[in-house]
């Protein structure tokens, strides 16, 4: 804007980064479905390594698996994540830094790291065997930090006074919640939702440790890899990726249009009137 | 909501979760770790002696530097990268600011495992990298797979999405007309920046270099399955110790120091700051 040399890298930059970060997602995207996989310019289409990942019955185990995991993660870590938001917001009062400290901690904490320690917790203290249920609780430790950050970014401009308008007028305050905040709200709680659900999805580092035998499909993908990249391997990330941008996408549309608005603003809505 | 019941509700639940099965674990990570275990049996006695091995034998200081060195350059690295990135997106993203950041986001959603997978298509002996230079008759590349380097280039690729967002959230925060207003008091825009945007924006800046600074230090799959013989990091051989080994108590003492060097920075970072003049707005209530 102001000199043109600066606006050229910078733009420059942004433009090289994009592609460092999509150029292998869309090769392996083209390798998997073509015939010359590992070289795939000009690609022969074909179906042959999709139609061989899924045929693969342990890649279907453990897709089930990690919905599992996906959706209990998130439904959990909303939930959790958005009650500790309203708390830190309205009930914490000059404790809320200390508070505030507490749920991001997990954040500054490596996903190793806090696998293997929930690993010890179980297995040594409580004497409990790998499973399903404490993959998702310290997924949801996990993913709640970051369920915590979106939704406070969402809630961050919310009018308090709508509650209490409704409270004075005689809503009981779960009534306040159900018929005034959670429909100001839930896009927020979507975002959190729909964030957490992919992490917990495509988690490793803490599935891995907490849950035995039991694939999922990353540790099946790991496990996978461990003997060389096969084009299955292609395939199955390609397929989690076109899903993941489907989802965002879907999201990005519903924004655009005005069907979800993320962030309730009332100064503005007063404005627009 | 004037009564007792709320803030035990909202603030209580999360708390006890977040101690039962965040705070818990990591004690008895520290607990585990002044054990020792003997034959795949852990011995329950106090001993310092886990981290005795650790300090002495050459082999986990040598890890530990590598990693912190690693850590240390991918993290500057990535925030290199991201600040003119999230400035750039900021600049003349325009109303698809949004789209552009979110873009920049998906892939890190998308699991390490995958990303790895994908770098290997990038990166690896039969990779996009190798069939160009094939294509082109040149002859493939074999000094950047399995090395080092291309361990940095993985991580750089795994954290660079979230230095990225970190350091955009923080531009969105930041008022831009405080340039506008150094301009017009003669400000040159080099000055503007140096003294009004990246000082406000320290904060944000330091969070996204944390948040790639610590996973990079216990970096597991990365150097794993993209360095080379010489390019175990200290996470990896932490993990290891819970796998191939079989040795949890050194582990568990491997995982104490991580979390400690972690702890660390994020102090140093705190206290060497004044939150309230780089751009640290709080948790406001209002």
């Amino acid at each position: 804007m102001r000199f043109r040399p600066g606006k050229i890298a910078l733009l420059a930059t942004v433009v090289a980064s994009y592609l460092f970060l999509y150029l292998p997602i869309l090769h392996i995207g083209l390798a998997s479905f073509s015939r010359n996989s590992s070289f795939p310019y000009p690609p022969k289409w074909s179906l042959d390594i999709m139609t061989r990942l899924f045929s693969n019955s342990l890649y279907q185990t453990a897709l089930g698996n990690s919905l599992i995991i996906g959706f209990f993660s998130a439904v959990l870590s909303t939930a959790l994540a958005g009650a500790a938001t309203i708390g830190l917001m309205r009930h914490a009062g000059r404790r809320a830094p200390l508070f505030l400290a507490l749920f991001v901690a997990p954040l500054f904490v490596a996903e190793v790291l806090l696998g293997i320690s929930s690993l010890i917790f179980n297995g040594l203290f409580l004497g409990l065997q790998g499973n399903l249920v404490s993959a998702i609780l310290a997924n949801v430790v996990h993913c709640f930090s970051y369920a915590l950050l979106i939704i406070a970014t969402q809630l961050y401009r919310y009018d308090w006074r709508l509650d209490d308008a409704a409270m004075v007028f005689g809503a009981s305050p779960a009534r306040t919640f159900f018929e005034v905040t959670l429909p100001l709200i839930w896009p927020g709680l979507l975002g959190a939702f729909i964030v957490t659900f992919i992490m917990a999805f495509n988690n490793l580092e803490i599935s891995f440790y907490l849950l035995g035998a039991t694939p999922t499909l990353p540790s099946a993908a790991w496990g996978a890899l461990r003997y060389g990249v096969k084009p299955e391997l292609y395939a199955l990330a390609t397929c989690v990726n076109l899903v993941v941008f489907l989802v965002l996408l879907v999201m990005f549309v519903l924004m655009m249009t005005r069907v979800v608005t993320f962030g309730h603003r009332p100064e503005r809505e007063r404005s627009a009137v | 909501m004037k009564g007792r019941a709320a803030p035990a509700l909202f603030l209580g639940i999360p708390t006890v979760f977040l101690v039962a099965l965040f705070v818990l674990p990591l004690l008895s990570m520290l607990v585990l770790s002044v054990w020792r275990t003997e034959n795949y049996h852990i011995i329950r006695d106090f001993n310092l002696h886990n981290y005795y091995v650790l300090a002495t034998e050459g082999a986990y200081m040598t890890f530990l530097v590598r990693s912190l060195t690693m850590a240390t350059a991918v993290s500057v690295i990535c925030t290199l990268i991201a600040w003119p990135v999230a400035y750039g997106i900021m600049l003349y993203g325009g109303r698809y600011k949004l789209l552009f950041t979110l873009a920049f986001a998906v892939p890190f959603l998308t699991g390490e495992v995958l990303r790895i997978i994908a770098l290997q298509g990038l990166l690896g002996p039969v990779g996009l990298l190798n069939g160009v230079l094939m294509a082109l008759g040149a002859a493939p590349l074999r000094v950047i797979m399995y090395t080092n380097v291309a361990s940095a280039i993985g991580l750089v690729y795994l954290y660079l999405p979230i230095v990225v967002t970190v350091i955009y959230l923080s531009l969105l925060n930041f008022d831009q007309r405080l340039i506008d207003a150094a301009t017009i008091f003669g400000a040159s825009p080099a000055r503007a920046f140096f003294e009004v945007t990246w000082p406000l924006n320290l904060f944000g800046t330091l969070i996204g270099f944390a948040l790639c600074f610590i996973p990079c230090l216990s970096a597991t799959l990365a150097p794993r399955f993209l360095g080379g013989p010489n390019g175990t990091l200290y996470g990896m051989a932490m993990a290891q110790q819970f796998g191939e080994s079989g040795t949890w108590a050194l582990g568990a003492a491997m995982g104490v120091v991580l979390f400690a060097v972690s702890v660390l920075l994020v102090v140093i970072v705190a206290k060497t700051l004044d939150l309230r003049r780089t751009g640290f707005t709080g948790f406001g209530r209002g």
